[in-house]
């Protein structure tokens, strides 16, 4: 085989320094405008990956995590939303179920040029865009980037307190377990099993050539995925298609993407006042609606069924993130309890460990993820916890530097799942890295 | 650290120690040297031994000829293997590592008429393996490195990508044979410079540096940042030399290109 050939993996040795392998596999990653999360498995740009891409990328190359923000919102639909998937035209049509000739975005008016997904992720943007600037701000004012970038990552706040708060509560919901970021998270079984599976023969699966079957979520659950996003696209994008969930983690990243775009604002001569108005009446929604200060963490509630879901998942402890939280001794008290034992288990847990459908290896049911540990540990430090955010730091550096950049994690022995040489992986430990303890 | 060497023709001063006093305060680590034909390389040895007992690095050569190992007049190709097989011993006398070839330059491409060159693709490579193999063995036995660069479509029609040298260099099979990655050509031909440099990271023998415009590195919009994270990132420890036009006054604009680097690096 010749060089020309082989796979492109990282080789992290004790004398190649992780600093580099993470370089080595976001260069590899990187598709003229946009990072792939990985190359096999997930060849198109993905929405909440493009904003923890751009957390790495900016120590590397600014005007690449400029870039990378720039494309996904170059695919804004006219209404605001920022669709999940952009798929990029140079990669064969079969590459990725479901792919363009499902999701048709073409049919529906104000879809961008560009082939898109209808669906959205969390909104981790403005966090990414803010700290993008911050690396580099002669860079992105000579670029113009946050002049350019600010009126879409409004526009895309604005779609989701307006168009999916469907309690009127001032909470967003999310109408696929897709768009919670955490697909096949347990707190969605619930809500899940109203939905009727397509059968398994409709279901053109991509994802088992890349992965084993026993880490991937099941024909049953996929089947479910597929007829709501079918059903979604049917009514063109704007039925709720029998599923919607208000998730502590989407909410939790809206709160702080408002703190972030009051910064934006500010740094370009704009007024701050309405964001910081509109983060505290989504911060002041998630303390009144899905926190449970007996459970301590915040629980996730069933629009559809009217219910609240009570399932111990990492998306109840991540509004850390949100500045002047008034509970986050509360998560940070959980998350050391047996259900996440953050001193010990890490990656921090997707899902309770004490739980008795707790699964190590598979998607989103068990296993540690590095996106939403970077985000714990950025809460923790936003609050002020710095021991336990500098020792989060290193065993999160020490797991990936003995597993490789692995898409997700066992909490307890460390064991490596799903993709290899994953871009958030590899992004948000360059970030660990380069931040180092104590800001 | 980078390594940055500069090509000679692009330095102030008549002599070699002059050219470098000028380098070394700007920043660079060596010179680039060019080897002209009829073996005016090996007739200067008693300048460049000299600039070597002096102090002045001269880690690399690269070709100043207009004929080349994938010449399609026989007599040309077997000339151009002599020069090479000169400057290869030269290089390791005066102890430098690297000497520096592409296919062609400038004798056909496909992108202009009449777009079919005289001799087949299969052909193409037949030559150039022949001549490769050769001068991988030899430059082995200096102990040196022979480095094919890829031009872009308009200057060669046989080896345009890195993926192209590589593959031309394993089949010679040679230890003694590298890739150069040239970023103005890179921003010609590759689909992404910093994905191929990483393909190619294990043959990757050295690298010359100029913007996307062919002006020196910051004239232009490759992403200097990016690319030299990249290199970082892969290894790479040899120099970047600086092979490039320059726009504004010259003198100032070659002093300014180390500490334009490093900035990114």
């Amino acid at each position: 085989m010749s060089i020309a050939d082989a796979p492109v993996r990282a080789v992290i040795s004790p004398s190649a320094s992780l600093d580099r392998a993470a370089r080595r596999v976001l260069a590899a990653n990187w598709r003229r405008g946009a990072t792939v999360p990985a190359g096999g498995l997930y060849p198109h740009q993905w929405s909440w990956d493009s904003a923890f891409i751009a957390l790495g990328l900016r120590h590397f190359s600014p005007v690449r995590a400029q870039r990378e923000l720039e494309s996904l919102f170059g695919a804004q639909w006219t209404d605001g939303r920022v669709p999940h998937i952009v798929f990029d035209p140079l990669v064969p049509a079969d590459a990725y179920f479901p792919g363009p000739a499902f999701w048709r975005s073409a049919d529906v008016a104000g879809a961008p040029g560009v082939p898109t997904s209808g669906i959205v992720q969390p909104p981790a943007h403005a966090l990414a865009a803010w700290e993008t600037f911050r690396a580099a701000p002669a860079v992105a004012r000579s670029r113009r980037f946050l002049e350019r970038l600010y009126p879409r990552l409004v526009a895309w706040h604005d779609f989701l307190l307006t168009a999916r708060d469907l309690r009127g509560r001032g909470l967003v919901s999310v109408v696929h377990p897709w768009e919670s970021g955490m697909d096949n998270s347990p707190a969605w079984d619930v809500p899940l099993s109203r939905v009727v599976p397509l059968p398994p023969a409709e279901l053109a699966r991509r994802d088992l050539a890349h992965a084993a079957a026993a880490e991937r979520p099941t024909d049953t659950d996929y089947g479910r995925y597929i007829r709501l996003a079918r059903d979604y696209r049917d009514s063109g994008y704007r039925e709720t298609p029998g599923f919607a969930v208000e998730d502590p983690l989407c909410n939790a990243l809206l709160a702080a993407g408002e703190h972030a775009l009051a910064s934006i604002a500010a740094e370009i001569g704009l007024d701050p006042a309405r964001h910081l108005a509109r983060a505290q009446q989504v911060t002041d929604a998630l303390m009144a609606e899905l926190w449970d200060v007996t459970a301590g963490t915040f629980f996730a509630y069933d629009v559809v069924g009217d219910a609240v879901l009570r399932s111990y998942s990492i998306a109840g402890l991540l509004p850390v993130v949100v500045p002047d939280l008034p509970v986050a001794t509360d998560l940070v008290k959980t998350a050391l309890g047996d259900r996440f034992r953050l001193a010990d288990a890490c990656p921090v847990p997707s899902y309770d460990l004490t739980a008795a459908d707790h699964e190590a290896g598979r998607y989103w049911r068990g296993p540690g993820w590095i996106n939403t540990s970077w985000l714990f540990w950025y809460g923790l430090r936003l609050h002020g916890e710095t021991g336990l955010a500098d020792d989060l730091r290193d065993r999160l550096l020490a797991r990936v530097r003995t597993a490789g950049f692995r898409e997700y994690l066992d909490p307890l022995t460390g064991a490596g799942f799903g993709t290899d040489d994953f871009s958030w992986t590899a992004a948000l430990t360059l970030d660990l890295i380069r931040t180092g303890p104590r800001r | 650290m980078i390594k940055i060497s500069c090509q000679e023709q692009l330095l102030p001063g008549e002599s070699l120690q002059a050219k470098w006093d000028f380098a070394a305060r700007a920043g660079y680590d060596g010179i680039e040297l060019r080897a002209k034909g009829d073996f005016a390389f090996r007739d200067r040895l008693p300048e460049l031994r000299q600039a070597a007992r002096d102090g002045v690095p001269m880690p690399s050569v690269c070709v100043d000829m207009l004929h080349f190992i994938g010449a399609f007049d026989a007599d040309l190709r077997r000339d151009a293997i002599a020069q090479l097989r000169s400057q290869l011993s030269v290089i390791a006398e005066i102890g430098g590592s690297v000497a520096c070839t592409p296919a062609s330059y400038g004798m056909f491409s496909r992108r202009l008429p009449p777009f079919e060159p005289p001799r087949t693709p299969d052909a193409d490579r037949a030559v150039l393996l022949a001549a490769l193999s050769e001068l991988g063995a030899h430059a082995e036995a200096n102990g040196v490195t022979l480095v094919l660069e890829p031009l872009n479509r308009y200057e060669d029609h046989m080896v345009n990508r890195l993926d192209e040298a590589v593959s031309l260099i394993d089949e010679a099979g040679s230890r003694g044979l590298r890739v150069l990655a040239d970023t103005y050509h890179m921003n010609i031909e590759e689909d992404e410079p910093t994905s191929a440099l990483v393909k190619t990271a294990d043959r990757l023998g050295h690298v010359q540096v100029s913007d996307s415009n062919r002006f020196q590195p910051g004239a232009g919009h490759i992403d200097w940042g990016a690319l030299l994270g990249t290199l970082d990132a892969i290894g790479y420890d040899g120099h970047l030399a600086v092979e490039c036009r320059l726009r504004g006054e010259p003198t100032a604009a070659v002093a300014a290109i180390p500490g334009y680097l490093r900035r990114w690096s």
